[in-house]
């Protein structure tokens, strides 16, 4: 079964006067233990899609389900509470929060249920991305590939089914992204997660199971 | 308890120290704001309350006292012997001093002279107390002089003054400044000293403290008074003392009204404060909405933050007015601990409460304004 799927989603924003229409009629699906790469020039709504997919956004037409229930319709709050609960984002930036350590950066996501606070699983995680000798440093005091792997263990704290990474490589350098995309292919395995991908990066696409290209909002097959 | 603990315990109150952590600078001149207004309510509450306490202190010797004297109705020159009588039966636990005053010049061995009020009476230990040497109770010799007019004259305790053509010996030393209304001149004699006037120019009485100084103005004008005929006037300071707490109070408002500018324009700049520190973090708060952190659990970061600098700004705000409001204790009253008496005190609560308390509302807009962002717009930067 996948475990996020959008069934004929068209998004349009408003811009001025003009109606854009960022995702045309695109049906996609991710299932556990698979990375899908979304490639595509820039403008062809890759990141529309993925806010979609992260239910960061919700579609103008068509349905959005997570593990087989209809989330189109869920309000702000309940978008909230689904992605505190199943999904898990590294981004390219890292966007990992400076005045916080390695460890409660990775424990931001439960830091405000106490009884979801999970500090010791955090520690785990940045132990099993090679940083266990780095849980007290600060961002600043990281390597950029130090700190997406960060991100990385942030994103799986609450053991996401998706992991979403918007260009998790854009900012390393080849060796230091073969190593994220390594990790990455790695946890796919173990966690049994869905890792969807948007990239440029013809490397990624290397590492990807299957790759869906978008063109001006639809999906090239 | 370590910070890691700290955090879990109290995620919102860890993430805003550390946020206003991030620019110092800027958090030490909101919190400046906040000091600033703390300052202005509660040392103008304090210094008010100084003055209302020295206000009272100064009228306390006159707010029990009840004046008698001749109305223009009355057929003799004074109130008559057989009128005091009526007055104490009237008047009942009072005390009741009748006096009889005259004014004359005093002139000393060495030629200096001075104008003084002379009172003569009988009961001067209950209307006079002496800075030095002492008022018998039934005060039959000697006289009191007031400290100005001793020095002028070059006059102490033990010397005599003549009066009338008698010699009285100076039993007692009288503060000039005492009493309201300013420095006095006056000699204090037996009332033997004027046996030759057979009416009291007025009759003091002096209330007990279960009687009520307006009740027995009314009892005494109503038992010598109609309608037609004013045979006494009948005095209080009562209603002075009601003019001087209502006029303190009106400055009170007025100075707390001013302080409470200063705190207005301090939240004003904690509003600008917040506003440009959320707007900076647009992209991160957007992050932390995108990993799953509520709306509610964003707003409560923000006005931890806000209600932080309420609180820091608000206790130094407190230590500083209270530094200033020993001073001003010590100026006005001469005990600077009467500063930490609730009469006073009060005002660094009140100071500490509108700090925090317009500090979070300064950072309700900022917070809902955050929090409400939606995660795509805020982490399109």
């Amino acid at each position: 079964m996948s475990v996020i799927e959008l069934v004929d989603v068209v998004k349009q924003y408003e811009s001025g006067e003009e109606l854009i229409t960022a995702l045309d009629d695109v049906t996609f699906q991710a299932t556990h233990g698979e990375m899908v790469t979304i490639i595509g020039p820039s403008g062809s709504g890759k990141s529309t899609l993925l806010n979609m997919i992260g239910l960061l956004d919700t579609p103008t037409e068509g349905a959005v389900r997570l593990n087989g229930r209809d989330v189109t319709d869920c309000s702000p709050d309940e978008l909230t509470e689904e992605r505190r609960s199943e999904i898990g984002f590294v981004f390219q930036d890292y966007h990992l929060l400076p005045m916080l350590t390695a460890t409660e950066n990775v424990a931001l996501p439960t830091m405000w249920e106490p009884q979801l606070n999970k500090h010791d699983r955090a520690v785990d995680l940045l132990t099993r991305v090679g940083l266990s000798d780095r849980l007290s440093h600060q961002p600043t005091q990281l390597s950029g590939g130090q700190r997406q792997r960060v991100a990385i263990a942030r994103a799986l704290i609450n053991e996401p089914d998706v992991l979403l990474a918007d260009e998790p490589t854009g900012n390393l350098d080849q060796e230091t992204g073969a190593t994220i995309l390594d990790e990455l292919t790695r946890l796919k395995e173990t966690e049994d997660i869905a890792i969807v991908a948007v990239t440029h990066d013809e490397q990624l696409v290397e590492y990807a199971d299957r790759v869906v290209e978008l063109v001006d909002g639809t999906i090239k097959t | 308890m370590s910070s890691t603990q700290l955090l879990r315990r109290f995620p919102s109150v860890l993430m805003a120290w550390r946020n206003l952590g991030r620019n110092r600078v800027r958090t030490a001149l909101a919190t400046l704001g906040i000091l600033i207004g703390v300052v202005a309510i509660a040392s103008l509450g304090m210094a008010t309350a100084a003055l209302q306490q020295q206000a009272t202190a100064d009228l306390q010797g006159l707010s029990n006292e009840v004046t008698v004297s001749a109305g223009p109705d009355n057929s003799h020159e004074g109130i008559t012997p057989d009128q005091v009588d009526d007055i104490e039966t009237v008047a009942g636990d009072a005390t009741v001093v009748p006096e009889k005053t005259n004014f004359t010049t005093l002139s000393a061995r060495n030629g200096a002279e001075t104008r003084v009020r002379v009172t003569a009476l009988t009961k001067a230990d209950a209307m006079y107390n002496v800075t030095r040497g002492q008022v018998s109770n039934r005060f039959r010799s000697g006289a009191l002089l007031t400290d100005s007019e001793a020095t002028r004259l070059g006059v102490d305790i033990g010397d005599p003054v003549s009066y009338n053509d008698k010699l009285y010996r100076i039993q007692g030393i009288l503060s000039s400044s005492q009493g309201f209304g300013g420095a006095r001149r006056e000699l204090v004699v037996p009332m033997s000293a004027m046996a030759e006037q057979d009416h009291y120019d007025s009759v003091t009485v002096l209330t007990t403290a279960e009687q009520p100084v307006n009740s027995l103005t009314t009892d005494i004008e109503a038992w010598f008074n109609d309608r037609d005929e004013q045979i006494v006037n009948v005095r209080n300071f009562a209603a002075v003392q009601q003019n001087v707490d209502s006029f303190l109070g009106t400055l009170q408002l007025g100075l707390l009204g001013i302080g409470s500018i200063s705190l207005v324009v301090a939240s004003v700049a904690i509003l600008n404060v917040m506003l440009m520190s959320t707007v900076e973090r647009r992209g991160e708060i957007g992050v932390l909405r995108a990993v799953g952190i509520s709306r509610g659990e964003v707003l409560r970061m923000i006005l931890t933050e806000a209600a932080f600098l309420g609180v820091i700004g608000g206790t130094l705000g407190v230590v500083v007015s209270a530094a200033i409001g020993i001073v001003i204790f010590e100026i006005l009253i001469g005990s600077p601990l009467a500063a930490f008496r609730w009469h006073s005190a009060r005002y660094l609560l009140y100071g500490m409460g509108f700090a925090v308390f317009a500090s979070v509302l300064s950072g309700l807009y900022p917070a809902w304004k955050a929090a409400n962002e939606r995660p795509v717009e805020a982490l399109r930067e």
